[in-house]
């Protein structure tokens, strides 16, 4: 292999990151990397000249990408944002914002929210300090105080966080008595979990590294016209799909029938595929798993291998020389060498960061030119290691220090081999390191320094990069870096033969999702808004295709993106074509305003497959509403057993006792048959509040059936009264009454409450009528954020059989597969378009 | 309530950069924190309208340079320079530098911009930034330069060689150096042009005795600028083959051949491939004996065994009588058909071929074992599989056959690329297969003869 004859002059300095005065001399600009210095000659001065295309430019065919497929029917939530974790308010006169995360609120939201979950042991533990039952007769003890008195002190009127609140003597007595444990150990206790959970989101939020590589692969197909995107989707991004599409040619792709699918047991964070040999394999990564396929002759995926993780893989790639060879590292620092036939190879392992200390245990690792030797990096740098030498020994490849020139705080994000280049371009040799300020190319065999260096400018994390094949016989290859909020680069390098890598023209941005907003048709500002939340969710995934040439008038490039949501997007480009607008080439007259105003428009084709997607987007039911409390009104609950008797609904009461001794949730079928279209005990509405829930509903976007609805119960209005008490006894199934009461004790159980329940807000206004608190959505409702620590503290209580979820969730699995629990039920079918393929096979 | 600030990095902008190098620790720095502190009012000193306007007009700048909107980008530029009366002093200062980076890039694709503006620009932006005048200069002669504006850029690098402006500072002194280095090789670009001109006069010619005064002239300056940088840590490769050239003009043979050791063996500098093949070309040219020739590509080979000198080395090696060398010259071959970028390289299949069976004629069997042993879990499948000897033989079946024998030879006549190849049908090759079939057979290591 050539090496470069004359390198790019750089001064190389040894020491720590932060001391990057003048060695960063010649990375300044994009048109510096552009140049080159003249060879020996200066006769050659005009070949380097020539070097630098100024107008390489990949015109998109439209202004933004356009949905590939039909949006999902899994129900999908932005997630969390900086607003909900972060202390708003502040010193004001600081000169710097503090990031302040906070935990108060959501604490107080919790113990709101799951009141039941946060104070039912500690109610159980000081049980025999209250007394229930027995309203007449005074107890002289006291340390036991009386519930019912108690509680009609309080009036039905809970001071919501009101401290001017009037408070009886007995209250004081109560608080007094129960300050000191409610008010530490509870609190305490879940502050330090929801505190943990917190950092962990924020840092998430920052930088979520999971989907690093990219979770969407291109599998060419039969003949270059066809061929597979793999893609998770779901809600919990845990299903593969296989869906085969077709590039017509001077046309849209188009997706043919429906995907075929495989169900796996985690979230699916990354997909890799690559032909080696004429053998094309698909290796995905999950949290804890790993699994590699093979495409078969009738490019119908086989499963080759799963394996488990158990400290969690945070990367895998494939070989590009040995097929069915593959390379993963996981969280504790270990790197495998894996193959389907002869298992796994641990080459190397240190639990320690490269270059200097950093806590993050997210690890990477990938092929190099020699198929003996692998990188693996970390955010400190990136090293090769010989698998064949003695363990622990390498060559540090790229050190974020001043070799590199690098920042303050500066770390590696991604890096990536850049395998597919074609020989008469690129060197094999070169890796690709991004940071989150630069991007640096090294040659393997001249580490530490970086042949080219580029401020990348992008103000998200980039996680993904693709190296394209050049698209047309020359030698400049596109290289693609996708930042996590939907930013896309396009950078052009050359480096033939004895040349050193260089940038051939200025870099280049490609529409993101949300430059799409424009196609879709005008929308209220509710759905507007909610079609902007799906623009704008993190790309996950990136694949690229060259659609065949001799089918193609010019030679073009399609880009597909694939979306946290489940969108697949795809953006055509295609090279500029009009022989460059070179500025000695062009009469001064022109007065064009630019010389690439962009020419791309929507076709009306394109606005209706946009407002198409969209009608199939609004039909997807929006997220589960958020969980509301249930709520108690306390009065009813001990002043109505007599009520309760005289119904003679002792059956149902019996099921209830039954329910509470066992300690799991009432369900509604648990009562009998009930008529389940019955309207919840809505509020006594007058007619100012009929006005204010016709607005909501309406605002919801569900006026109509409001209106049905309403012309419903107006006509089955005479029927209602005598059927009300009835019904006061189905509320109460809906209750969830974590807390464990002894029925033994005599204790009442819960009854309905007659009017509104008092204080009790619910949380949202679109709680279902008929919602049902079966484990699943019970575990749906809950704010994703809250999940986890929720179900910290159900590990540590004492009364571990309430917790319904535990039944369904495996306690390793994070907190996203909680979702999964839904979903799982699914039988996990590959299913083909038409017939029935192959006979599924489970990948985790 | 928490206090991340320590933990969790403030935020870091361009204009707190100063503030938080104080506050923050050694922890990661999210260039995108800003933002999403933005969304949230968590308190902190308002934004004026003036960083506003001046941070939105900076974003819309570096969009439209994305989008190579160049005139567009020249319009915003214009509202930009307001950053420049800045009263934060911070941003004042770093202004500069911003508005160098975006006004000479878009200057540099501007399709009305001319030689002439970038002049003018780059002239004004030197003298605003005070501190980076050299660095401005550097980059307006590299500009030049490229324009072919030789002259004028010597000139710029002049005067920037002799800017003198407060107390000297060590990274000050290293960029004088850079600059004086890349007028030496303005200077030498002329001297080399002169020699040209030089060896095509007469000697006895009027002017023959003018032009070579010039050219000792010039070798003089540029060696003074040159030799001061190539001695800083770095890649310095035209500078330093520039120097040679001139060095080895004049009949220094020792002093170029101490700047290359130098350049090669200091142990400061990284470990460039090309300081080591300087010195082998320069060794060449000196016909220098050859065990110091080997004993520079030695080196070479440790640092990139893929290089296509190493054939030349291993044609070295051959040639040499010490026993070491021959086996080292195998340990060659080996090296650079690992190589993914090597593997169809005809050449170093022939060499391999025909000194495997040479050197399994002289009974060195453990010699190739050696170097198999490492191999043979791989290279069966990197290099010899089925579908390798398919492909091979359609693109070029000369590559085929020495593929092939060297498989028959390590794997015996049973590997599957060699009976894959015995079976093609090839007239003109048929009895170079033949002959191979029988060394196969007889030299294999699979079956050593016993």
């Amino acid at each position: 292999m050539d090496f470069p004859s004359s390198l790019r002059p750089t001064l190389f300095m040894t020491g720590p990151l932060g001391l990057n005065d003048v060695s960063d001399l010649s990375f300044m600009c994009s048109w510096q990397n552009a140049l080159t210095l003249p060879e020996a000659q200066p006769q050659n001065l005009k070949n380097g000249a020539l070097h630098v295309t100024k107008d390489l430019l990949w015109e998109p065919a439209t202004p933004g990408p356009l949905p590939m497929l039909p949006p999902l029917v899994d129900p999908w939530e932005p997630g969390l944002t900086a607003q909900d974790l972060l202390f708003r308010g502040g010193y004001r006169y600081r000169r710097r914002p503090r990031v302040v995360l906070d935990v108060t609120e959501q604490i107080s939201r919790f113990l709101w929210d799951h009141g039941d979950v946060a104070f039912a042991p500690l109610g159980k533990l000081m049980l025999e300090n209250f007394k229930l039952v027995g309203t007449g007769s005074c107890t002289k003890k006291t340390t036991v105080v009386n519930v019912k008195k108690l509680l009609q002190d309080l009036g039905g009127h809970q001071p919501w966080g009101c401290p001017w609140a009037y408070l009886s003597n007995r209250q004081r007595r109560f608080s007094i008595l129960g300050g000191p444990i409610l008010g530490t150990s509870v609190a305490s206790h879940l502050a330090e979990l929801l505190h943990e959970e917190l950092v962990l989101r924020w840092e998430q939020l920052l930088l979520d590294e999971a989907c690093t590589g990219g979770a969407l692969a291109w599998v060419p197909g039969r003949t270059p016209q066809f061929g597979q995107l793999v893609y998770p989707a779901g809600g919990a991004l845990d299903r593969l799909h296989f869906q085969e599409v077709v590039l017509a040619p001077g046309d849209n792709p188009q997706f043919l029938g429906k995907p075929g699918r495989i169900q796996l047991q985690g979230p699916v964070r990354q997909v890799v595929t690559g032909t080696v040999q004429g053998e094309t394999l698909l290796a995905v990564r999950s949290d804890y798993h790993c699994a590699v396929w093979k495409f078969g002759k009738q490019w119908q995926p086989a499963l080759l291998q799963a394996m488990q993780v158990d400290k969690g893989a945070t990367g895998i790639s494939l070989s590009p020389h040995l097929p069915g060879e593959l390379a993963i590292c996981s969280r504790s620092g270990a790197v495998c060498l894996w193959s389907p036939e002869n298992g796994l190879q641990q080459v190397y392992k240190d639990p320690e960061t490269l270059v200097f200390r950093d806590s993050s245990s997210w690890r990477w690792a990938d092929f190099t030119a020699h198929p003996r030797v692998l990188t693996v990096g970390d955010r400190t740098g990136v090293k090769m290691i010989d698998t064949q030498g003695p363990p622990g020994c390498g060559l540090l490849l790229f050190r974020v220090g001043a070799e590199a020139s690098c920042q303050k705080g500066e770390r590696v994000l991604l890096t990536q081999y850049l395998r597919h280049s074609s020989p008469e371009c690129l060197p094999p040799t070169l890796h690709l390191v991004c940071t989150q300020f630069s991007l640096y190319l090294v040659d393997e065999r001249l580490p530490l320094v970086p042949m080219l260096k580029w401020n990348h400018g992008l103000a998200s994390p980039i996680l993904l990069a693709q190296l394209l094949p050049p698209p047309q016989p020359g030698c400049v290859q596109p290289l693609l870096l996708g930042g996590q909020a939907g930013q896309l680069q396009l950078l052009h390098l050359a480096g033939e033969g004895v040349s050193a890598p260089r940038l051939a023209g200025p870099p280049q941005s490609l529409p993101s999702r949300t430059d799409s907003l424009p196609a879709f048709p005008l929308l209220e500002p509710k759905i507007q808004w909610r079609l902007q939340e799906r623009l704008k969710a993190p790309t996950i995934g990136l694949a690229t295709v060259v659609p065949p040439l001799p089918l193609a008038s010019t030679p073009g490039l399609v880009v597909f993106q694939l979306s946290v949501a489940g969108d697949v997007f795809y953006q055509q480009l295609r090279p500029q074509t009009d022989s460059s607008p070179h500025r000695d080439a062009r009469p001064p007259s022109d007065t064009r305003p630019d010389c690439h105003a962009p020419t791309a428009s929507w076709t009306p084709q394109d606005t209706a497959g946009c407002s198409q997607w969209l009608k199939a987007l609004l039909k997807v039911p929006p997220a589960p509403p958020v969980w509301t409390a249930p709520t108690f009104n306390h009065h009813h609950l001990l002043g109505s057993i007599e009520l309760q008797r005289e119904e003679g609904a002792v059956q149902q009461l019996g099921v209830l006792r039954e329910a509470m001794a066992q300690g799991r949730l009432l369900l509604q079928r648990d009562l009998g048959s009930l008529p389940m279209a019955e309207p919840p005990p809505a509020p006594e509405s007058g007619p100012a509040d009929e006005l204010s829930e016709r607005l909501g509903e309406a605002w919801a976007g569900r006026g109509a059936a409001w209106w049905e609805r309403r012309r419903q119960v107006r006509t089955s209005g005479p029927k209602r009264q005598p059927r009300r008490p009835k019904r006061r006894t189905q509320l109460s199934s809906t209750f969830s009454f974590s807390g464990h009461v002894d029925p033994s004790d005599g204790t009442s159980p819960p009854h309905s409450p007659e009017g509104p329940p008092a204080g009790a807000v619910p949380r949202s206004p679109m709680t279902s009528p008929s919602q049902e608190l079966t484990p699943d959505a019970w575990v749906q409702g809950i704010p994703s954020e809250r999940r986890q620590t929720l179900r910290d503290y159900m590990a540590k209580l004492p009364l571990q059989r309430d917790t319904p979820e535990h039944a369904g969730t495996p306690p390793s699995s994070q907190a996203s597969s909680t979702r999964a629990t839904h979903s799982r039920q699914h039988t996990p079918i590959l299913s083909g378009s038409q017939r029935p393929r192959k006979k599924p096979r489970m990948g985790f | 309530m928490s206090d991340f600030s320590e933990e969790l990095k403030g935020p870091v902008t361009d204009d707190e950069q100063v503030e938080t190098s104080v506050l923050s620790g050694a922890g990661m720095h999210f260039p995108w924190l800003q933002a999403y502190v933005e969304t949230v009012a968590i308190g902190g000193k308002r934004k004026k309208d003036f960083a506003q306007t001046t941070s939105a007009c900076l974003s819309f700048i570096q969009e439209a340079l994305l989008k190579h909107q160049w005139q567009q980008a020249a319009g915003y530029m214009y509202s930009y320079f307001q950053t420049l009366e800045d009263s934060d002093s911070y941003k004042r200062q770093a202004a500069p530098e911003i508005i160098w980076k975006l006004g000479s890039e878009i200057l540099f694709y501007h399709p009305k911009s001319n030689v002439e503006t970038f002049n003018t620009f780059a002239d004004r932006m030197k003298n605003i930034g005070i501190m980076n005048y050299l660095k401005i200069s550097l980059q307006h002669a590299l500009y030049l330069l490229h324009h072919g504006m030789l002259e004028d850029a010597k000139r710029n690098l002049s005067e920037a060689e002799t800017w003198r402006h407060g107390e000297k500072t060590s990274s000050r002194e290293i960029l004088i150096n850079v600059i004086q280095a890349y007028k030496g090789l303005l200077q030498y670009y002329t001297w080399s042009k002169k020699k040209t001109e030089l060896s095509k006069l007469d000697k006895d010619d009027y002017a023959y005795s003018a032009v070579a005064q010039d050219v000792f002239n010039h070798s003089w300056k540029t060696s003074v600028n040159i030799s001061a940088l190539i001695k800083i840590p770095g890649v310095w490769d035209p500078f330093v083959k520039s120097y040679v050239e001139m060095l080895e003009f004049y009949g220094d043979r020792d002093g170029a051949q101490e700047v290359l050791t130098n350049y090669a063996y200091d142990e400061k500098f990284p470990s460039n491939p090309n300081a080591h093949i300087y010195l082998y070309n320069f060794l060449k040219r000196q016909k220098a004996p050859r065990s110091k020739l080997i004993s520079v590509l030695k080196i070479l080979y440790q640092i990139v065994p893929s290089h296509k000198l190493m054939l030349e080395f291993h044609t070295l090696l051959r040639k040499s009588e010490k026993e070491e060398h021959h086996k080292l010259g195998l340990e060659v071959l080996f090296g650079v058909l690992d190589f993914a970028g090597c593997t169809k390289n005809i050449t170093a299949w022939k060499y391999l071929a025909k000194y495997l069976k040479k050197i399994l004629m002289g009974n060195h069997l453990v010699w190739v074992q050696e170097e198999w042993n490492s191999r043979k879990s791989w290279w069966p499948s990197f290099h010899f599989s089925y579908f390798w000897a398919k492909s091979d033989w359609k693109e070029d079946t000369a590559l085929a056959c020495e593929k092939a024998f060297v498989a028959g030879l390590l794997l015996g006549k049973g590997c599957r690329y060699f009976r894959y190849i015995l079976k093609q049908d090839h007239q003109i090759l048929g009895k170079k297969i033949k002959r191979m079939k029988r060394s196969v057979k007889k030299y294999s290591i699979v079956n050593p003869r016993l």
